[in-house]
């Protein structure tokens, strides 16, 4: 069973206030009981007081005078009897010790009536002192059985204060403890219902729609939950996330990029990206004055191979051309279809001797790696054209076409060659 | 939060502890005690609280030694015999006049009609009057005695004027059958047994209120040790003497058994006995005058009025009941 917060707050207010109840009713006995008490040792206290008035009388009168007369004795008498029949409740130890006066005070009349019905006029002065000795006995006897009857009450009032005392102490403590314990339960309740609510909300922020589990279970708590999961259910069903969007847009963007940079048939960098990345490079060698080489690629005999063996086998010369340069090259120099069956690389941070050796290795490469068309081995050349970055070249251009001039004298002069546009072919 | 409930319960509980008085969770030691016990119904606390084991919570385990009268429990504790005795005030009485070691410790039970006199119709004894120049059977040294003198005493005669014949407490009986004597003066059970045994033989005298007798607790003079014994002893008297104000039935029924009583005469004498601890100012002034009369009268070859008080000893029954004392310290 799941209880509300209020239905827990009616709780515990309702055990503390059974708690005050029983302290009250305690109270409210306690008090009774004290007053009753105080009734005991005022009657105690009467007996007494009673009891030392006859025993004056004793001392001063002369009971064995001639004309002594009983009636002060007797009206005395009967005030302590009268009194006795007045005793208020008294408890089993208190009304042993009634029983006791009742029965002394008996016997303190019948005493005294044998003394006094002669005047004991045949008795010596030693037994009449001695009786009188035995009245007076008689009565303290009836005087300390009163002081008993006095402090039993003064123990009675002492113990009852003392567990009442005892009784507000544990009930205060109780009821402290329960309250302590109900307000940090409601509390952390509260608290941690909160938490995992703010959790959830956070959680839907960042796109991950989690159903709510509570740790501690409350109508109230439980309403809120509820309706949030039913609500994030659908979210859940209807929205896309802004993450999962913006990884699609950047894998579709990265994959545009990639193809709007490379040459979908030799599968490197076209013109565009060749531009790119080769102006990027020309600005960086003039800023840090470094070198730049530039090599231009033209397939020999390129045409005749496509009328030979078709189109089809043409783009595989071109694709197997990119496959031996990108085999030849370093990783930070660049490879890119320049247009047709010319290539351009990019060889930053290269001296003109580097260039040509790079554009060595790649015929070399070639000359050995021929490609097997119809049964038969076909070999391609490539006529390269080296240009170096120079104080004279203002932008790529000028240095792609020194590249391109430096090529078509390779062309001229036999194919399958490589020419460096030096400073004397310059003008 | 937690941590403030916890704690403040367990300062609360610790306050709790702290003002209740907490009973030793150990068992005490015990001492080994014997008392010289008087086989009569004024011995009814000790029986009952034997019965009830009020004395297995105490520091004392307790051993009875019965004896037939309170002067022979005060000679077993005399003869360091028995720890501790029951016996009269009389017996105290007489016994202060020797300046015997002795102290006494608390009252137990009092009755106004423990002792009696008995006489045959035949003798035609109405009053004490009709007493003098008879032979009168008497325990010497007790209540008995004592008795006798103050009732011979109200018509202005002394035992001079009557034969005292001594007889022990449980003789006093044959001593009339063999018309030893004419009358007699026993205390209970013997009255009760008489009054049994000869029926419309004997005459029993209502003297009721003429003697008030106490039982008391007594023992030799009491270093610390003895009075701790002493103040366990009363401890168990108090159980039991709670038990019989809430039990009279059961009680009656333990002292029969005990005493092997008939029901008959425990309802004889029990509306006459009064169970509860005292030490007070009346046990001295009784005392006293029992001194004072036993003296004035000649019972005793002592002339001397001892300091009743040093015979009191009240430093047990103030660890116990310090509101039923009620003496000059």
């Amino acid at each position: 069973m799941t209880l509300s917060l209020s239905q827990r707050i009616y709780f515990f207010t309702i055990i503390c206030c059974l708690f005050f109840a029983a302290l009250l009713s305690s109270v409210i006995w306690s008090s009774q009981t004290v007053e009753l008490a105080f009734s005991r040792d005022q009657y105690a206290q009467q007996l007494n007081n009673q009891t030392i008035i006859l025993k004056q009388l004793i001392t001063s009168d002369n009971i064995y005078a001639s004309d002594y007369s009983v009636s002060h004795w007797q009206v005395l008498q009967g005030r302590l009897s009268a009194l006795l029949k007045s005793a208020p409740q008294l408890t089993p130890q208190q009304q042993t010790i009634q029983n006791s006066i009742q029965n002394q005070n008996e016997n303190l009349k019948r005493l005294f009536t044998q003394i006094t019905k002669n005047k004991l006029k045949n008795a010596s002065s030693v037994i009449k002192s001695h009786l009188k000795a035995k009245l007076m006995t008689q009565l303290e006897a009836i005087r300390s059985d009163s002081l008993q009857l006095s402090a039993i009450a003064h123990n009675d009032i002492y113990n009852t204060i003392k567990h009442e005392a005892l009784i507000i102490i544990s009930v205060s403590g109780v009821s402290i403890f329960v309250l302590l314990f109900g307000a940090f339960t409601l509390t952390g309740i509260v608290r941690k219902s909160l938490n995992e609510v703010k959790q959830a909300f956070e959680k839907n922020h960042s796109g991950h729609f989690e159903k709510i589990k509570l740790s501690h279970q409350s109508q109230e708590f439980d309403g809120i939950v509820k309706a949030f999961n039913t609500m994030n259910q659908k979210l859940s069903e209807n929205t896309v996330s802004l993450e999962v969007m913006k990884k699609v847009v950047e894998e579709r963007t990265h994959v545009l990029k990639e193809l709007s940079n490379t040459d979908p048939l030799t599968k490197i960098a076209n013109r565009r990206a060749l531009f790119e990345r080769a102006n990027m490079e020309f600005s960086r060698a003039l800023r840090s004055k470094n070198k730049l080489i530039l090599l231009l690629l033209d397939c020999d005999f390129f045409k005749e191979i496509n009328d030979k063996f078709g189109h089809i086998i043409g783009d595989e010369f071109l694709i197997h051309i990119c496959d031996v340069c990108r085999q030849e090259i370093r990783d930070i120099d660049f490879l890119a279809r320049y247009g047709g069956e010319e290539f351009i690389i990019v060889l930053p941070n290269c001296d003109l001797l580097g260039g040509i050796e790079t554009a060595n290795r790649i015929q070399c490469s070639l000359a050995n790696h021929c490609v097997a068309v119809k049964d038969k081995e076909v070999c391609v050349t490539l006529s390269i054209g080296v240009s170096m970055l120079s104080e004279r070249h203002k932008n790529l251009d000028q240095l792609i076409n020194d590249a391109d001039k430096a090529m078509y004298q390779a062309k001229k002069n036999g194919r399958n060659r490589i020419e460096v546009l030096t400073p004397p072919n310059l003008h | 939060m937690l941590c403030l409930a916890v704690l403040t319960l367990v300062v609360f509980i610790g306050a709790a502890s702290l003002y209740s008085n907490f009973k030793p969770l150990w068992q005490q030691q015990k001492h080994l005690v014997t008392i010289a016990v008087s086989k009569t119904p004024l011995s009814t606390p000790f029986y009952v609280a034997n019965a009830i084991g009020a004395f297995d919570d105490t520091c004392v385990s307790v051993t009875f030694d019965e004896v037939v009268g309170g002067q022979r429990a005060f000679a077993k504790v005399m003869r360091g015999e028995a720890d501790f005795g029951t016996s009269s005030d009389s017996v105290i009485a007489f016994q202060s006049l020797a300046n015997r070691a002795f102290v006494t410790h608390a009252v137990f039970v009092q009755s106004d009609n423990d002792v009696k006199l008995i006489t045959r119709p035949s003798a035609q004894i109405n009053s004490a009057l009709d007493l003098k120049g008879r032979r009168i059977g008497v325990t010497k040294g007790t209540a008995s005695e004592y008795f006798l003198s103050t009732l011979l005493a109200l018509e202005g005669l002394t035992i001079e004027d009557v034969r005292q014949v001594h007889f022990k407490p449980d003789e006093l009986i044959n001593g009339f059958i063999n018309n030893d004597v004419d009358a007699f003066v026993p205390w209970e059970p013997f009255a009760f047994n008489s009054a049994q045994l000869l029926d419309s033989q004997i005459k029993v005298h209502d003297t009721k209120s003429l003697n008030t007798l106490s039982f008391n607790l007594i023992s030799l003079a009491a270093d610390n040790v003895l009075v701790n014994k002493a103040k366990c002893i009363i401890e168990g008297l108090t159980i039991a003497i709670d038990y019989i104000a809430s039990n009279p039935d059961e009680s009656k029924k333990i002292v029969i058994n005990k005493l092997q009583l008939s029901a008959e005469f425990i309802e004889w004498v029990w509306p006459d006995y009064i169970f509860k601890l005292a030490l007070n100012q009346s046990l001295i002034l009784s005392i006293k005058s029992q001194v004072i009369w036993a003296v004035a009268t000649q019972m005793t070859e002592h002339n001397e009025i001892p300091n009743v008080e040093l015979f009191i000893d009240s430093r047990a029954m103030l660890q116990v009941a310090p509101g039923a004392v009620n003496i000059p310290l």
